[in-house]
């Protein structure tokens, strides 16, 4: 083998382009952002008064505590949905679970500010649900600000907590509970001694997420923060406001924004290593039948709690087929919406589904590649390359967004309001979640099989592609899927980078709810919704893949 | 039906030596059986024959062919691997049809021969069976028929048996080495179970700490070791440390062990005063058969019982022994804190050098 390592092999090529990879389309943009945010705008001399506005000025000190309110907020009450739905959903025999499991991955994987905006047309300034109360003498309070935020944010994100909590539950060996009590405690006392500290790793794996995705999410506090700024909405309008645009102080924001997230992730990666003794699997746990009061009880939980993510997305599908007359819902039902999708904005449509699924062939094989050299080879290029992937897991859409805007707007790499760019960051964003996740697929892969395959005479490259290969298949195509989703209902960074020409669905949702337009929208959200909800379903169905599959998404 | 040649080899992981100064004549059609404790190397020689490790130094030929620098997957060596390795993606047949494809057989050629080797392990029938369908010793059976359908030069086995349970353990090992008779390939097998490499090896080479200890037939290495770690790791055997007293006659020595007196052959212990004394619990005999030499007596602290033999734990003025009674009556078998006498004939009185652990006066089995 060492013979042929001299020679450049496949592998070599590999390392050096996912290097190029990583140097060109996120060092090279996040270096502006940095280089921005330490100089003087008009004298381009190094200055660091952007950074004293940022902490002398209230007003941005307080987009800053409102980011920390709102994740604080939306985790702890992630877990607090999360976590009994898990556990119930384990542990007691509840008819439906799988539906229910379903469709909280639906809700999670919604398009991120579907949530938001449902709410508005609930509990907003002529909400439905607002009036209802109304009329009954009960005024709800305002949902704009950051009780929308959390409650969007809530609803679509505890699935993290509930499902990674629920996959650890399951993976507990009954005979460590059996032992506990077999030694002398009570189950509660077993409960909290032996199963607790057990998934509390996975919990709080989970918990950190929420807080990541709350933290960096954009398109909620968007549509419903109304006044109330955090640190990603806050970083569009410097970058984007037309009466004082201030680039430079977006990119502080900006990198304000990633230090934060960059804590959460150093966090999420030591919870997570921390992971490895839920593994040995002998005996599954036990699950319990209840009866009576408890188990009527265990059921309104479970089914209240999904009911109530579930209810944004029922309403969006529900509003998308009432007829509308411009901006204005007017009685009956009929395709109106849809047709007027068709008929308009055709091109838009079919942007969101080319852009996205130019990304995915690229996202795959690239990522798989990577994945490929990341979990097999283990030189110092690789342990390199390796943690420099994990930058976009730190790098909040907005802030890809901004890098890109500035960096690619000028020579040597010119692609302002192309298609190529909003690709390219679909493509960036989502690529080491399919270095991850195939990296994780061929750790499970015995070396052996590739050594197998040697030993009978395969070279190296003929043995990737006839041994390893066809193992890796349905994983690689289940995270192409899940990376199709997600660059489907992308918004944060396209956002910034769209013209009219390479609009894709999120961003007209987004521009037909600021603009009133709400059936369009609807109609639109539902696509995305009916093509998520597929993807799911194809997910679960022919890959037999477990809730993992999204969780990574 | 190819001889393997290791001279010199040395490999390094790092700081640590995993082998050092390998020197190996395999013969063609030879059973040759790497034995040894785990991490001590055995292993890492086996993979380096098969190409997946590059020796830092010294020379590997297969029959003339110097293969330093052949690739592995030129190198034309079967290997059954422990945790099997069959591509579970693919069904029996095409298993065993992997390595005749990426050889560019014509299809019927591979037919048979992928037809032949499934018979030779009894797996005939199996062949659209899916590796998920079949049990660990089925499993192991195609990856034996997967290596041996390639006609490889040497089949090499990596503990291709630690996996299976005991019972199946023992029919495999007998099955692999009536194949490998039957082809006349040469083999080598890597074990860290003395039995097993007792049994089925033609020579062993007992490996540790990356250093070839001693190679030998079965017998010999059983009998006669040649240093105080192939004593213990292959069969069981009792230790102690002992003083010298005088040389007497007939070519034997005083030597004691705090109360305990034994008369032990003298040579190779001139000039020592000490030693390692070793016994195997077998080559006790009962008092009654014995001329009366190294006659011992001690408490019984435990017995096992194995079916063809007890196992007696005793303890003998503060020092452990275990004997064995062979083919055990119950009547004869003693209470616990009973007294128990037994002798130990002075020719099974191994000696080892207390510092080394070398072999003293060695040659003089039984």
């Amino acid at each position: 083998m060492r013979g042929e390592a001299k020679k450049m092999d496949i592998w070599t090529l590999v390392t050096i382009a996912g290097f190029a990879i990583v140097i060109v389309f996120l060092i090279y943009p996040l270096f502006d952002v940095f280089k921005f945010s330490f100089e003087d705008k008009e004298t381009g001399v190094a200055s660091m008064a952007n950074w004293k506005e940022f902490l002398s000025r209230a007003y941005y000190l307080r987009a800053f505590n409102h980011s920390m309110i709102v994740a604080l907020l939306t985790t702890f009450f992630s877990a607090l949905l999360g976590i009994p739905l898990a556990f119930f959903t384990t542990r007691y025999r509840i008819r439906g679970s799988n539906l229910l499991s379903t469709l909280s991955v639906l809700a999670l994987l919604s398009p991120p500010f579907i949530g938001a905006y449902s709410w508005i047309t609930m509990l907003g300034r002529n909400g439905f649900l607002r009036n209802m109360f109304l009329t009954i003498g009960v005024k709800l309070p305002q949902i704009y600000g950051p009780l929308g935020i959390i409650l969007a944010d809530t609803l679509q994100y505890y699935p993290f907590i509930s499902l990674m909590t629920a996959g650890a539950l399951m993976t507990i060996d009954r005979s460590l509970e059996e032992a506990s009590e077999n030694l002398g405690a009570r189950s509660f006392g077993t409960f909290f001694t032996v199963t607790l500290p057990l998934v509390l790793p996975s919990l709080t794996g989970g918990a950190l997420i929420v807080f990541m995705m709350s933290l960096s999410n954009f398109g909620t506090p968007m549509i419903i923060g109304g006044n109330y700024l955090v640190l990603p909405t806050l970083a569009y309008n410097l970058f984007t406001s037309e009466v004082s645009e201030r680039p430079g102080m977006a990119s502080t924001v900006s990198i304000v924004l990633m230090l934060c997230a960059s804590v959460i992730i150093i966090f999420q990666q030591w919870a997570s290593n921390r992971r490895k003794y839920a593994s040995m699997l002998v005996n599954r746990p036990i699950v319990k039948q209840l009866k009576g009061m408890k188990s009527f009880l265990a059921y309104l939980v479970c089914y209240s709690i999904v009911a109530l993510s579930t209810l944004p997305l029922a309403v969006i599908v529900f509003y998308s087929f009432r007829n509308t007359n411009g901006p204005v819902f007017t009685n009956g039902f009929g395709l109106d919406s849809y047709r007027q999708i068709f008929f308009d904005v055709p091109k838009t449509v079919a942007n969101s589904f080319v852009y996205s699924f130019i990304a995915v062939v690229l996202i795959a094989s690239i990522g798989t590649l990577i994945g490929f050299v990341i979990a097999r080879k283990k030189d110092w290029a690789v342990k390199t390359l390796d943690p420099l992937l994990m930058i976009p897991y730190m790098v909040p859409g907005t802030v890809i967004g901004i890098g890109f805007i500035v960096a690619f707007n000028r020579k040597p790499i010119y692609l302002a309001g192309t298609a190529t760019i909003i690709v390219l960051t679909y493509f960036i964003r989502r690529l080491p979640y399919s270095v991850r996740s195939s990296a994780s697929i061929l750790k499970q892969i015995d070396p052996a099989l590739e050594e197998a395959g040697i030993n009978l005479g395969s070279p190296p490259g003929r043995t990737f592609r006839t041994v390893t290969l066809p193992l890796m298949q349905s994983g690689i195509i289940s995270g192409a899927i899940m990376s199709w989703v997600t660059s489907m209902n992308e918004l944060s960074a396209s956002i910034l980078l769209y013209v009219g020409k390479t609009m894709t669905m999120p961003i007209k949702i987004y521009l037909s709810v600021v603009d009133g337009y709400f059936g369009t929208a609807s109609a639109m959200s539902t696509i995305l919704l009916v093509v998520t909800g597929i993807a799911v379903f194809v997910v679960n169905k022919y890959f037999k893949r477990g809730n993992d599959t999204f969780i990574g998404a | 039906m190819t001889p393997i040649k290791i001279v010199g080899v040395e490999k390094r992981f790092g700081d640590l030596f995993a082998l050092s100064d390998i020197h190996l004549d395999i013969a063609e059609g030879e059973f040759f059986t790497l034995l040894g404790p785990s991490g001590c190397g055995k292993t890492t020689l086996l993979r380096t024959i098969a190409g997946f490790y590059r020796q830092d130094k010294g020379d590997i030929y297969l029959g003339e062919e110097l293969i330093n620098d052949v690739p592995a997957y030129r190198r034309n060596t079967g290997m059954v691997f422990q945790n099997y390795a069959v591509f579970p993606h693919m069904t029996v047949f095409e298993n065993v049809a992997y390595g005749l494809k990426v050889r560019k057989l014509p299809a019927k050629d591979i037919e048979e021969k992928v037809m032949n080797a499934l018979k030779s392990v009894h797996l005939t029938g199996y062949e659209t069976r899916t590796p998920d369908k079949l049990s660990g010793g089925q499993q192991q059976r195609v990856g034996l028929a997967r290596a041996m359908a390639i006609e490889p030069r040497v089949l090499l086995f990596d503990e291709p048996l630690s996996n299976l349970d005991a019972k199946l353990r023992v029919e495999m090992r007998e099955e692999i080495r009536a194949v490998q008779k039957a082809l006349g390939i040469t083999a080598v097998y890597v074990t860290h179970d003395q039995e097993e490499a007792l049994v089925i090896s033609d020579r062993i080479a007992v490996v540790n700490f990356g250093k070839i200890q001693q190679v030998g037939v079965p017998w010999e290495i059983y009998k006669n070791p040649v240093n105080l770690f192939v004593a213990t790791f292959v069969g069981k055997i009792n230790s102690m440390e002992v003083q010298f007293g005088t040389a007497g006659k007939d070519g034997l020595r005083q030597a004691s062990s705090g109360p305990i007196s034994f008369s032990v052959p003298s040579s190779g212990t001139e000039g020592l005063d000490s030693a390692i004394l070793a016994f195997r619990p077998e080559d006790v005999v009962e008092t009654s058969k014995s001329s009366s030499e190294n006659r011992l007596a001690g408490t019984l602290l435990s017995t096992a019982f194995l079916g063809s033999v007890a196992s007696l734990e005793l303890d003998v003025k503060g020092r452990m022994v275990v004997i064995d009674r062979h083919r055990p009556k119950r009547s004869d078998i003693p209470q616990v804190g009973e007294t128990v006498e037994f002798a130990i004939p002075s020719e099974a009185c191994l000696l080892f050098n207390k510092e080394s652990g070398a072999r003293l006066g060695g040659g003089t089995a039984k």
